[in-house]
């Protein structure tokens, strides 16, 4: 229903502009994609209310409630510690002069190429009651009962290692760019080192931080792999089953309807405290973020980050190194892999190009757009983002089948569900960059007699370059994750690593799966060194 | 004189990393406690780098930095800016936008007990006339209040010394005057010794006490504005400090003539026989006259002014300023005075001495520019 | 100098990737990926009774497949719920056979159902391959499944299709109870599966999946042979027992290998793929329940051809080649489940179809997973 009023209103005063002849076409392109974002809702909505008495009776079901408990509980804890540790994370990578610490940071990052499903076998297998921890603590101190993996502590572990990468993207991006004025102006103002840190910097990292935890949050009610092996029953497992096994969409759509009333809810309240952000970039010129020699206590947090980094890595790549290589000790012949490589990496490309295509005038009407209502643009998004992937699948399917019935179940069609599923990703980033630019500059480019866009173009988007790389960066790595929306709209045959990792599990065969997990990690590294490597040389072009 | 001496750098040397060429070169410069100094000069020339690292954010490579007599920097010592006491006000004055304006007011008293930093505060406040504003968020203030909180942020902690860095550059015309003025009477009050770093002339020249001109990195010339406005030490100071004209002169001795006069040459000490006379816009006045030396050759109506370009016998064009009263056509032959009792005299780059206009008028027979000087012809003695 | 590391570093990689790929598309069609035996051979001791793939797919003389039409490259949409692994090779092998061009969407069954649900009359797949007989009854219900012709219905036994003609079994899948035979003596298995519950005996040495599609039917036949009582009791007293949860069937057999568990409920083909992949004896058994216990059940994976289908005469042939004697025997040689058309044998370690006496159901009716859904959530399990 917020959806609805406040799309209402959007384009009431969009009208009203329009018949002034003001309106953008950043503006048209965010209202037509918010528009298709909404389709999932709408959907629900309809197979919802067909359901009628059942879809109710599910909705008021006591053990609904409880789901909606377990389903939030989860999701705070999650993004409260993937926050906490992708916090030191980004500042121990971006501000201390480590060697090798660009390196890091994008294998930091990895961790989001994997399934979640994948990482909580991965979980499993390392802790759980037959795990390599308990054989290893059984030889070594007899320990025989370890605190149980399977519940919420697995849950929880699983979805941080998966998550906290979008945190620490975020807060990378914000990190750099950073003003160095203001740091500068405190340190005047006799504030050290720590107390600038604590007073000045991280309260300015406050939006990317709520940006990232937002995706956390999100992300986490609607997973569905890791909680269904870590057997922790939420709202989308509900869902799922009700899809599975009643083969009942409506009592499904109601329940999915619940799951968009509290995005919505979580939606609204972090936009609250978003709305304070006004960070302008200083109009001088733009000096280097300092880096800070690495002191003990640097060190210390480094070997903290790199075992954390190790664990999130060396979990699932572990894992797939032992099948694979059990599998060659067993002389199996494993199926080939070319194939899905090269679909996965088109497909992860295309999605991360159309997906920061459309974002950028999303996040710009959000960021400059005038009227009270037009920052909500992007509201209908991330409640799909929100949604459990077969939802969206279903809804994408339902309405392509009847209105794009050419386009159904092909790469286009594809292209843009993943775009829909991922948009929210790329318009956080984008919107923090945007934050931080100055109008001035452009205002200055305007009156040097330069068209607004060809201002925004020629002397703002360069800085903003750094914030689509790392947009594009993260939706790469989500999609070619992806299955759900990949399972039922993708050309039939078209198979990524994705869906090869899943059929192999799917069956119990491991040592298929080996292999597409370990290229899902690899290729996960390449669009964040290019990115990396992009950012560098931006930072120096701009330093000359 | 290290009491009298607010701040002190002497033979700073900076270059930035991978550079070859150095932000700041031998730099040497004293501002005496509670004046009003302006650096000024073009972009690039280090004069904000000059900035920081009297605050401290630059370290230098080679030199000393005092302030209040303290060693900040040299010789191995090097103080953080956190420690240095002074004050700091950037371009657009990185208000924090996440405090409101009393918290970025009190953002540097936090040594204090809590009733001195709320006196303190109002106090600032009360200063800056910014009382209605005190719980008010950054992005909700006008440039100009932005200004004000940012100076009243960094005066807050009692520095020894405040640092503007284009204070005005973020204002439009008309408040840049209004604020000018505001933050000279403020600043008076205070008496706290003001470094303002700006590329405008007319800021420095109407705010400074005294003024440093950089160039390339190094200290040109420091002095009173009415000094380095007519009295530049170089052709390159010159033009930065307002628009100038080079009047060539015939030299034998220590008396010349010109096209606008003879004079007395002063202060040199090897003369030679080619001079040149700067000449601001003012400094001459045009006076309709069939037998002047000058002929007007271009006319621009400025409003409170006109600009006239006068052509002299000697081929110099010269650019003067006149009031409303002098009407002149295109073409007109002029006779050009100089109303000022002295006009610097350069040769080559430098200035050489002034010249002490011993001939008001600049009205001659065209056979007298031929014979040498040997005193003054008609008109008063050079007072 | 870093960056042009790193340039070349990319094009070394591009350059290798794209031979690589190059190299691998070239070799997919002529590589024998047929995973279940392909383990099995390359343990290299291959267990006596499976034949290598490439003699299984390719007819033998004797039952030749009847081609009900030659349809020349005709296209077929396939929704498969049963992953590619275990069957795309067969389904390969059959489109080249019968000179059809075979699509294959592999997903989850329920999924795709639901997903068939919602494409309606513009679904563009002819024929479903459904992991279990629920997701099929579902389909039917809702009318999506054009009748099958008798004649290829009744090569397969009257439990196993649908009793309203709509879609017809290709292989069976018995419950059964797998021990670990160190531990347990055969006597020790309960006459009834119902009366594991109560039964202090198996207090902690249990095994069960709740998730699994496989149990669920199981339930599901439970409550409508015995009622809800019973079933609601029976899970309860199996919870109450600590019996040990597991994601999925594979895990409990590994687990009853290991000695973690003593019993546990499954899908009789486990097993075998276990044996298979291992090369050796394990001690663990399948306890087959054959006095119409609903212990018993035998669940089947079965195609329906739906009625939007526009290549419906190429889904049958497709079906036909289905209930033959190659793609049969590939079921029972290649994923060890229970060939349904007669005349075909199963494993030689399997008691044949025939002894298993499968309780009285209709397996259409597994489709009413929603009042097991609403118990198992009851009790708690879901």
């Amino acid at each position: 229903m917020t959806a609805s009023a406040g799309r209402t209103t959007i384009a009431h005063s969009l009208l009203q502009r329009w018949s002034l002849a003001v309106i953008r076409p950043s503006e048209v392109v965010a209202l037509v994609v918010a528009s298709i974002a909404l389709v999932p809702v709408l959907y629900l909505g309809w197979r919802a209310l067909e359901g009628g008495e059942r879809a109710l009776a599910s909705l008021t079901h006591p053990r609904t409630t409880w789901l909606v408990l377990r389903s939030l509980g989860l999701a705070v804890a999650v993004a409260a510690s993937s926050a906490l540790v992708a916090f030191p994370l980004a500042v121990l990578t971006e501000r201390v002069a480590f060697p090798g610490r660009r390196w890091l940071a994008i294998l930091l990052a990895v961790p989001l190429a994997v399934p979640s499903y994948v990482m909580a076998y991965a979980v499993v297998a390392a802790l759980g009651p037959r795990g390599t921890l308990a054989s290893l603590l059984e030889r070594s101190i007899g320990l025989t009962r370890l605190p149980e993996v399977y519940g919420f502590f697995g849950a929880w572990l699983t979805l941080t290692l998966v998550t906290y990468p979008y945190t620490f993207l975020a807060l990378r991006a914000a990190l750099r760019g950073l003003d160095q004025a203001f740091e500068e102006v405190a340190r005047t103002l006799h504030a050290g080192h720590w107390v600038t840190f604590w007073r000045v910097t991280v309260p300015l990292l406050g939006p990317a931080l709520l940006s990232g935890m937002l995706l956390t949050t999100l992300y986490v009610l609607s997973d569905f792999g890791a909680i269904a092996i870590l057997r922790y029953p939420t709202l989308t497992y509900s869902i799922y089953n009700q899809y599975r096994l009643s083969f009942d969409r409506s009592a499904a759509a109601a329940l999915a309807v619940l799951l968009v009333v509290l995005s919505a809810i979580l939606l609204i309240a972090e936009r609250h405290w978003q709305r304070r952000a006004a960070f302008y970039r200083t109009v001088g010129t733009r000096r280097p973020p300092v880096l800070h020699s690495p002191g003990w206590r640097s060190w210390l947090g480094l070997s903290l980050v790199l075992l954390w980094g190790s664990f999130a890595i060396g979990l699932p790549a572990g894992m797939a190194a032992f099948w694979f290589l059990r599998a060659r000790s067993l002389g199996e012949q494993l199926p080939g892999i070319g194939e899905p490589l090269a679909n996965s990496l088109l497909v992860g490309s295309a999605a991360g190009l159309v997906t920061v295509a459309l974002a950028l005038p999303v996040a710009w009407t959000v960021v400059r757009g005038n009227g009270r209502y037009v920052s909500l643009v992007d509201l209908p998004l991330w409640i799909a983002y929100g949604l459990p992937g077969i939802v969206l699948a279903l809804a994408l399917v339902s309405f392509s089948v009847r209105f794009l019935p050419w386009l159904y179940q092909t790469l286009p069609l594809l292209i843009v569900g993943y775009a829909l599923r991922f948009l929210p990703e790329a318009t956080g980033i984008l919107r923090a960059t945007l934050a931080q630019q100055n109008p001035r500059l452009e205002e200055a480019a305007r009156t040097l007699g330069l068209r607004p866009w060809r201002a925004w173009l020629t002397v703002q988007f360069p800085l903003t370059l750094p914030g689509i790389g790392s947009a594009f960066a993260l939706v790469f790595l989500t999609t070619i994750k992806e299955l759900p929306v990949t399972l039922l709209l993708s050309p039939i045959g078209f198979t990524t690593l994705a869906t090869a990792v899943w059929n192999a599990t799917a069956d119990a065969f491991w040592s298929h799966a080996a292999l597409p997990t370990l290229l899902l990690l690899g290729i996960g590294v390449v669009p964040m060194a290019l990115f990396s490597w992009w950012q560098e040389r931006g930072a120096e072009r701009s330093n000359e | 004189m290290s009491e009298t001496c607010a701040v002190r750098l002497a033979g700073v040397w900076k270059w930035y990393r991978g550079t070859a060429v150095p932000a700041v070169r031998d730099l040497w410069l004293d501002v005496r406690a509670g004046e009003l100094l302006a650096i000024l000069g073009p972009s690039g020339c280090g004069k904000t780098t000059t900035l920081r690292l009297i605050a401290g954010l630059e370290r230098p490579d080679t030199g000393a930095i005092e302030i209040g007599g303290r060693v900040v920097a040299g010789g191995g010592r090097f103080v953080p800016p956190e420690e240095r006491g002074v004050g700091l006000v950037f371009q657009d004055y990185a208000l924090f936008p996440h405090l409101t304006v009393e918290e970025n007011i009190a953002f540097g008293l936090r040594g204090f007990a809590r009733q001195e930093r709320a006196r303190r505060v109002q106090e600032l406040l009360a200063l800056t006339g910014l009382e209605a504003f005190r719980t008010r968020y950054p992005h909700q203030l006008s440039g100009g209040q932005q200004q004000r909180v940012a100076i009243a942020r960094a005066l807050a902690p009692h520095p020894a010394v405040l640092l503007l860095d284009e204070p005005f550059a973020n204002l439009d015309a008309e408040l840049r005057l209004r604020m000018r003025e505001e933050l000279r009477r403020l600043l008076r009050d205070v008496g706290v010794t003001v470094i303002l770093v700006t590329h405008d002339r007319d800021e420095a020249l109407a705010l400074a006490d005294r003024v440093a001109v950089m160039l390339e990195g190094t200290v040109v010339q420091v002095d009173t504005p009415e000094r380095v406005y007519h009295e530049p030490r170089t052709r390159e100071v010159a033009r930065l400090l307002g628009q100038a004209s080079f009047v060539p002169a015939r030299v034998l001795g220590r008396l010349g003539r010109s096209d606008i006069g003879s004079f007395a040459l002063e202060g040199a000490e090897d003369p030679t026989e080619q001079v040149e006379l700067l000449l601001r816009p003012r400094d001459v006045v045009l006076e309709r006259h069939p037998e002047g030396l000058g002929v007007v050759v271009d006319r621009r109506f400025v409003g409170a002014e006109t600009i006239y370009r006068v052509l002299l016998r000697c081929g110099i064009t010269v650019e003067t300023s006149q009031p409303p009263s002098v009407e002149l056509a295109i073409g007109e032959r002029v006779e050009v005075r100089c109303n000022r009792a002295r006009v610097a005299a350069f040769a080559g780059d430098e200035r050489i001495g002034l010249a002490a206009l011993l001939e008001r008028l600049g009205r001659t027979r065209s056979a007298d520019t031929e014979a040498p000087v040997a005193g003054g012809t008609d008109g008063a003695a050079a007072s | 100098m870093r960056r042009r590391d790193l340039i070349r570093l990319g094009g070394l990689g591009l350059t290798a990737g794209w031979t690589l790929l190059a190299a691998c598309q070239s070799a997919e069609p002529t590589a024998t990926p047929a995973p279940p035996t392909s383990t099995a051979a390359g343990a290299g001791m291959a267990p006596t009774a499976s034949p290598t793939p490439a003699a299984a797919a390719t007819p033998t003389a004797g039952a030749t497949p009847t081609v009900m039409t030659r349809s020349q490259s005709a296209v077929v949409t396939i929704y498969s719920g049963r992953s590619k692994s275990l069957i795309g090779p067969l389904l390969d092998r059959i489109g080249q056979e019968l000179g059809l061009d075979v699509r294959v969407r592999y997903g989850d069954t329920a999924e795709l159902a639901t997903a068939i649900l919602e494409e309606g009359d513009r679904s563009p797949a002819d024929l479903f391959f459904g992991q279990d007989a629920g997701a099929l009854g579902a389909l039917a219900k809702e009318g999506r499944l054009a009748p099958l012709p008798s004649e290829l219905l009744q090569r397969v036994p009257q439990p196993y299709r649908s009793s309203k003609e709509l879609w017809v079994g290709i292989s069976g899948r018995a419950r059964t109870v797998i021990y670990n035979t160190e531990r347990v003596k055969p006597e020790e298995i309960p006459a009834s599966i119902v009366d594991f519950a109560g039964n202090e005996r198996w207090r902690a040495r249990l095994g069960w999946a709740p998730t699994n599609g496989s149990f669920q039917a199981f339930v599901t036949a439970l409550r409508r042979m015995r009622g809800e009582d019973v079933a609601r009791s029976w899970l309860e007293g199996i919870k109450a027992l600590d019996a040990r949860v597991f994601p999925k069937n594979s895990s409990i057999v590994q687990a009853t290998i290991n000695g973690e568990i003593e019993a546990g409920f499954v899908n009789h083909y486990y097993l075998m793929r276990e044996r298979a992949q291992a090369g050796r004896p394990l001690p663990a058994e399948n306890h087959f329940y054959t006095n119409g216990d609903p212990g018993g059940l035998v669940n089947v994976a079965g195609v329906g051809v739906l009625v939007t289908s526009r290549a419906s005469d190429a889904a049958l042939a497709l079906v036909d080649y289905l209930l033959s004697e190659p793609a049969q025997r590939y079921f029972a040689e290649q994923t060890y489940e229970y060939p349904l058309l007669e005349g075909v044998l199963a494993h030689p370690d399997l008691p044949p179809l025939a002894s298993l006496n499968p309780p009285a159901l209709d397996l259409s009716d597994l489709d009413d997973l929603k009042g097991t859904l609403a118990l198992l959530q009851e009790v708690g399990l879901l």
